[in-house]
C-alpha cells in the first residue's frame, strides 16, 4: 500500500485537498477519455481500450494550460467590450479569434442571438458594466 | 442553452442534473469540476477581473471537448498501430500534431516531475 506522500514542492500551486497534487481530478479526466476513445473505433475491438496511469496526469496539466489560454483570449474580448466581467460570449469570441481553437467552432452555439459585439457595438445586455449583475461573477 | 450537451461525445450522457457537491452546487456530469475550472480561470486574468457563471460553463464544455478531440486522435493512432493502451507519450504526440506544440515543454517537464515523484513514492512503499 503506497503511502500518501506529500508532493509539495514538486508540483505547482494547482493542488487542492480534493484533486491531490494535480490541478484537475484524474478520475474525471479518465472518464471523459473513456467516453471519447470508443468514437470511431467501429466496435471492431482493436481501438485503444486502456489508459496508462500517466495519461490523465498529462491531461491534467494540458487542460490547465488550455483553460488558461482560452481564458486569456476571452479576457481580451472582455476588454474590447470595455467590461471587467468575462461572459460566455467572450469565450465564444476567443474561439472564433484563435486558430488553435478551430476544433471548437462547431461547439460554440449561436446563443446570445443578436449579441454580436464586434467591439464597436453597444448591442443588448452585457455591453456595459451596468448590466453585470454580479449574480454569478466570481 | 447551457443545458444542452456541448458535443456528440457527450450527447448520450445525462447532462441535466449532475451530482451535487458539498456546497449544493450541481456538478454537470462529463465535465471537469466548476471549482477547479474557475480557479484556473481566475489565475489567468487580473485581480480586478470577474468571471460570469456562463463563461465558466462554456470553458467546462470546451475543455471536455479538448480532451475528446485529443483522445480520439490517440485512439485512432493506437488502433492503426494495433496497441490497446493510450499512453502519456501518445497524448504528447497528438497535441503536437494538432497544433498544441507550445504545450510540449511544460508537459514534458510536468511528466518528468511526476515520474520522479512516483519513483520516490515507490521507494517509500518498499521501505514500509
Amino acid at each position: 500500500m503506497r503511502l500518501a506522500r506529500p508532493y509539495s514542492g514538486v508540483f505547482r500551486g494547482g493542488a487542492t485537498a480534493r484533486t491531490g497534487p494535480h490541478a484537475l481530478p484524474l478520475a474525471r479526466i479518465k472518464k471523459i477519455m473513456k467516453r471519447s476513445a470508443g468514437d470511431g473505433s467501429g466496435g471492431d475491438g482493436t481501438g485503444a481500450r486502456m489508459i496508462s496511469g500517466e495519461a490523465p496526469v498529462v491531461f491534467s496539466r494540458a487542460c490547465e494550460l488550455f483553460v488558461a489560454e482560452l481564458t486569456r483570449a476571452a479576457w481580451a474580448a472582455t476588454l474590447d467590450g470595455k467590461r471587467r466581467t468575462v461572459h460566455r460570449e467572450d469565450v465564444a469570441q476567443a474561439v472564433r479569434d484563435t486558430d488553435l481553437f478551430d476544433f471548437l467552432v462547431d461547439v460554440v452555439k449561436d446563443d446570445d442571438a443578436g449579441h454580436e459585439d464586434g467591439g464597436d457595438g453597444v448591442v443588448g445586455a452585457g455591453a456595459g458594466e451596468a448590466c453585470d449583475d454580479d449574480g454569478g461573477a466570481l | 442553452m447551457a443545458d444542452a450537451p456541448a458535443s456528440p461525445a457527450t450527447a448520450s450522457e445525462s447532462q441535466v442534473g449532475g451530482s451535487p457537491t458539498a456546497d449544493g452546487v450541481k456538478e454537470r456530469d462529463g465535465f471537469l469540476p466548476v471549482a477547479d475550472i474557475s480557479r484556473i480561470m481566475r489565475k489567468a486574468i487580473p485581480p480586478n477581473g470577474k468571471i460570469d457563471k456562463g463563461a465558466i460553463e462554456a470553458v467546462q464544455e470546451f475543455v471536455s471537448e479538448f480532451v475528446s478531440f485529443i483522445t480520439s486522435e490517440v485512439s485512432d493512432k493506437c488502433r492503426r498501430e494495433k496497441r490497446k493502451t493510450m499512453t502519456g507519450d501518445d497524448l504528447l504526440w497528438a497535441m503536437a500534431t494538432l497544433g498544441f506544440e507550445d504545450y510540449m515543454e511544460p508537459l514534458i517537464l510536468y511528466l518528468h516531475k511526476y515520474r520522479e515523484a512516483e519513483v520516490e513514492a515507490g521507494d517509500d512503499a518498499v521501505a514500509v
